[in-house]
């Protein structure tokens, strides 16, 4: 069950994923396969990490690998994270892709429509 | 045989036969006549030579009188050779005939055989008058005592027709079985509607069913009016009389009506009798009544007008008795809810669909005021309004006219002279015009608005108690002083009910000494709300450097002799000495306080526990306990709403309680006590439940030890967190500290015990005012520097969030980590 810390809904065309509550070893890889199995099909991600209360290297290893299939499937993605905050300080921390990260979900829905 | 008088003249025998006073036949066996004398030929007209050697004695019988020699006369005088005073009509020369009785001999020769018939024929006249009259007689005799049974029969069923309608269903059979009618249909007269109702009839194909007004020109109506019994006795007569009687009549193929009015009182007495209903019954031929029936026909109409009398005075006084019923109901109904919107509620749902069809009441309370509605249709809803306006001026009642538009009653909802609001009814019409159910009307309106200003009343109370309350709770908490934290929660008892008496408080004795307070008075309302203000000033001012809980207790025993309303209320209390984490408590008759130690289990201090404040019969001997909390203890103080529920024994409150205290003993304390609450009370509580919550000091050191499972390590995290907070660690360091910390205890599982699920992970921390350090160890394997890329990354975390890290692979892994906080 990763209802907790995901929820599902469309933003314009885009699938919006919200991740919530914490995110760590014990639970990233059951959301990583709960998130790709709902986004097959789309042509536009985002993903909203402003709720997350905590984020760790395994949390990371999710989001890394999800941006990169995506790429590689010549989908667009989108990353919203608060300006600060633990999920910001620890993908400022490992150097994430600063390309991917949003602050808003409206100005992230904009980037992708480009 | 006495000798033969001698007569004084010869009789000749001849003579003698012809002139008998008897007439004479003689005749062959056959019948045929041979010899007749005079007095049978002056008789019946005939000629001698008419009849002898031409006709047979038969042929001058009537018909029916050929049948019964045939089948009576002539086998018996076979068989017995004679028969006597056998009645036969002889149909005379002209016709007439002629009641005679019969004696006859048959004469037989020397071989027995049949030789004549002698016949002798008495003239019977006046015999047979006499036995018709006779037979009239008691047929008459017959019909009047079918009638008398008949009457006697309703009389009876009247007797025990409690209703109208009964009375009617007895009435409508009486003239078939008494007159042999045809048909009958009854009418009742109805004064409050002016009207004239048909309301049985035993053949529902005939008349005319319509009500009519009293005043008709229709038979019913006329007769009715006139308290006459009418016997209609023919088509023609009707037609002459009553046209719309002719036309039913003529219908129905009735030539004979009688119209009979039934009235109170006696039918000789015109004056003071009251027709409450026609009968009506009718006969298909014309048919004349005698003098006896039409006496009898008299005699039903008062019975059943005495009958129906009755039974009208008994309709009226059980309606009475109804609505007496009714109110008395509604008003117990209305008592057993105290607010002012269920109270409403009952009073439409009791009002539809009993008496009315659609009510609303209408209250102008508050900002918005109130409206229950129930049922259908509702008025047109401008007259309403004009209706509601006019009623609320006035304080006056309308009752509208049945053909008015607006269609329902509307009724002030007076009560201490003032109008609260309104009662609208909307009922059937008949009810609407009836005078005895306005005032019904009006008394329940009266006795509804007194309910109601009653609940109105309560309301504004329990908003009072209720505002009382909460500017109490609401007083300032201490706080600022990193020494201790206080969390408190209030959560009021399920909606309908009154506030109680339960409050908390803390507050500061001195710098140094901290006081904290539960308590619960007795009752509910705005006196439980004032008096636990009191009870709770009386604590703060008796509270002193010197005095402690015992002392205080015996302080407010005296002071519940002043303020009786605080007597055998409850509590406990405790004061903490900051500097030395020292707790003395005291409880008077109240739950015990619950200690969660930063070590071990909860527990309940059971010390130091004596009666409630100003108890009469309990141990009023006042304690106090002291005991030293080590930094971290939680202290919990809590009214018995949070653990008493009637589904639930005591003794598992307190185990549920402790449970889940001891759960969340790593919680943060903000939120804790809501928390507690919401677990063991839910929404539904019947009580107020209070909550107050001390934890004292805070650890410096945290040592936490977790097994090599990943989904501890959030556990871990929520431990650490409150301990960071606790200390006011700002959350960039916060952050940076969990995540470490976590990628630390991560790296221990994944590397470490990779091959033991078994092992443990110690994490010890530390706080100061320069920094923060965390070591986390394990007592795994390590096997060179990893390749693994994740790991690699947890690594770099562990690095790049923290000041300094240091790993020492002596045995197993201990990572140190230390981040200086930020300056303030």
């Amino acid at each position: 069950m990763t209802d907790q810390w995901i929820t599902f809904s469309k933003f314009g065309d885009a699938e919006l994923v919200r991740l919530s509550g914490e995110i760590d070893m014990a639970n990233s890889g059951e959301i990583g396969r709960a998130i790709v199995n709902r986004i097959r099909e789309s042509g536009k991600v985002l993903i909203d990490l402003t709720t997350v209360s905590f984020l760790d290297s395994a949390g990371v290893r999710l989001l890394d690998a999800l941006i990169g299939d995506l790429a590689a499937q010549g989908k667009r993605a989108r990353l919203v994270v608060g300006e600060r905050g633990p999920a910001r300080m620890t993908l400022q921390l490992c150097a994430f892709r600063e390309d991917v990260l949003e602050t808003d979900l409206d100005r992230a829905a904009a980037e992708l429509g480009r | 045989m006495t000798q033969e008088l001698r007569l004084p003249w010869d009789e000749d025998p001849d003579d003698l036969y012809e002139h008998a006073p008897c007439g004479y036949l003689t005749t062959l066996p056959d019948g045929t006549i041979v010899k007749v004398n005079q007095t049978f030929l002056t008789w019946t007209g005939y000629k001698r030579g008419d009849l002898v050697g031409h006709r047979r004695f038969r042929d001058l019988l009537s018909s029916g009188g050929q049948i019964y020699y045939e089948t009576h006369y002539a086998p018996l005088l076979r068989m017995q050779d004679e028969v006597h005073e056998l009645a036969f009509d002889v149909v005379c020369a002209d016709g007439r005939t002629l009641p005679t009785l019969v004696n006859s001999l048959l004469a037989r020769g020397p071989e027995q055989e049949p030789r004549a018939i002698r016949t002798t024929l008495f003239d019977a006249t006046e015999r047979r008058g006499y036995e018709k009259e006779l037979l009239f007689a008691r047929k008459r005799a017959e019909d009047s005592e079918r009638r008398i049974q008949v009457l006697q029969q309703v009389v009876a069923d009247l007797a025990a027709a409690p209703t109208e309608a009964e009375v009617a269903e007895a009435v409508v059979r009486a003239p078939e079985a008494a007159f042999g009618a045809a048909s009958s249909s009854i009418y009742l007269v109805d004064v409050e509607r002016d009207t004239i109702v048909a309301v049985a009839s035993t053949d529902p194909t005939t008349g005319n069913w319509d009500d009519m007004p009293r005043s008709s020109p229709r038979a019913v109506a006329r007769v009715a009016d006139r308290g006459d019994l009418h016997v209609v006795g023919s088509l023609t007569e009707a037609k002459q009389h009553f046209p719309d009687l002719a036309e039913n009549m003529r219908r129905s193929g009735r030539n004979t009506v009688v119209l009979l009015p039934l009235t109170t009182g006696p039918a000789d007495e015109q004056a003071g009798t009251e027709t409450l209903g026609v009968l009506a019954f009718s006969f298909t031929g014309e048919r004349r009544l005698s003098d006896a029936e039409l006496r009898v026909v008299r005699l039903l109409g008062q019975q059943a007008g005495q009958a129906l009398d009755r039974a009208r005075l008994y309709d009226a006084a059980r309606h009475r008795e109804e609505l007496a019923t009714f109110l008395a109901e509604t008003t117990r109904a209305l008592d057993e809810l105290h607010r002012l919107l269920p109270r409403s509620r009952i009073l439409v749902d009791r009002v539809v669909p009993e008496i009315a069809d659609w009510a609303a009441v209408r209250l102008s309370v508050g900002p918005t005021g109130v409206l229950e509605e129930k049922g259908g249709p509702a008025p047109d809803a401008d007259l309403l309004a004009h209706a509601l306006a006019r009623v609320t001026t006035t304080g006056e009642a309308i009752f509208p006219a049945p053909d008015e538009k607006l269609g329902c009653a509307v009724l002030p909802l007076t009560a201490r002279g003032r109008v609260l609001g309104t009662l609208s009814l909307r009922m059937a019409p008949e009810h609407l015009s009836v005078a005895g159910e306005h005032a019904f009307l009006v008394e329940l309106a009266d006795r509804s608005a007194l309910a109601l200003e009653n609940s109105r009343l309560y309301e504004q109370e329990r908003q009072i108690a209720r505002t009382l309350q909460r500017s109490l709770l609401a007083g300032n908490m201490p706080g600022g002083d990193a020494r201790f934290a206080v969390e408190t929660y209030y959560q009021a008892a399920g909606q309908d009910l009154e506030i109680g008496g339960d409050w908390f408080d803390a507050f500061m004795i001195n710098n140094d000494r901290l006081a904290v307070a539960v308590g619960d008075v007795v009752g509910r309302g705005i006196d439980a709300a004032t008096t636990m203000g009191q009870l709770r000033s009386a604590i703060r001012a008796l509270a002193g450097d010197e005095v402690g809980p015992a002392k205080l207790l015996e302080a407010l025993d005296r002071f519940v002799d002043r303020v009786e309303t605080a007597r055998m209320a409850t509590v406990a209390y405790a004061e903490i000495d900051l500097p030395t984490g020292d707790l003395t408590y005291a409880c008077a008759g109240h739950l015990p306080p619950l200690l969660q130690e930063p070590a071990g289990s909860p527990e309940y201090l059971l010390q130091a526990r004596s009666a409630a404040l100003g108890s009469r019969a309990g141990d009023l001997r006042r304690t106090q306990t002291t005991r030293r909390l080590p930094a971290g203890s939680r202290l919990l103080l809590y009214t018995d709403g949070l653990i008493e529920r009637r589904t639930r024994p005591i003794d598992k409150g307190f185990e549920l309680l402790a449970r889940e205290y001891a759960r969340r003993r790593d919680a943060p304390l903000q939120g804790l006590t809501a928390a507690l609450a919401d677990t063991l009370v839910g929404r539904d509580n019947t009580d107020d439940v209070c909550l107050i919550c001390l934890t004292l000091g805070t650890e410096e050191r945290i040592e936490r030890t977790i097994g090599a499972d990943r989904m501890q390590i959030a556990l871990l995290r929520a431990d650490l967190r409150g301990w960071l907070v606790s200390h006011d660690v700002e959350p960039e360091t916060r952050d940076a500290v969990l995540l470490a910390c976590s990628e630390a205890v991560a790296n221990a599982i994944e590397h470490g015990y990779r091959d033991d699920p078994f092992g443990t992970i110690d994490v010890a921390a530390t706080v100061t005012a320069d920094a923060v350090e965390v070591k986390v160890a394990d007592h795994g394997t390590w096997r060179g520097p990893t390749t693994d890329v994740s790991r690699g990354r947890g690594l770099q975390l562990i690095r790049e969030s923290m000041d300094q890290v240091l790993f020492d692979r002596t045995d197993g892994t201990t990572v140190t980590m230390r981040r200086a906080r930020e300056a303030e």
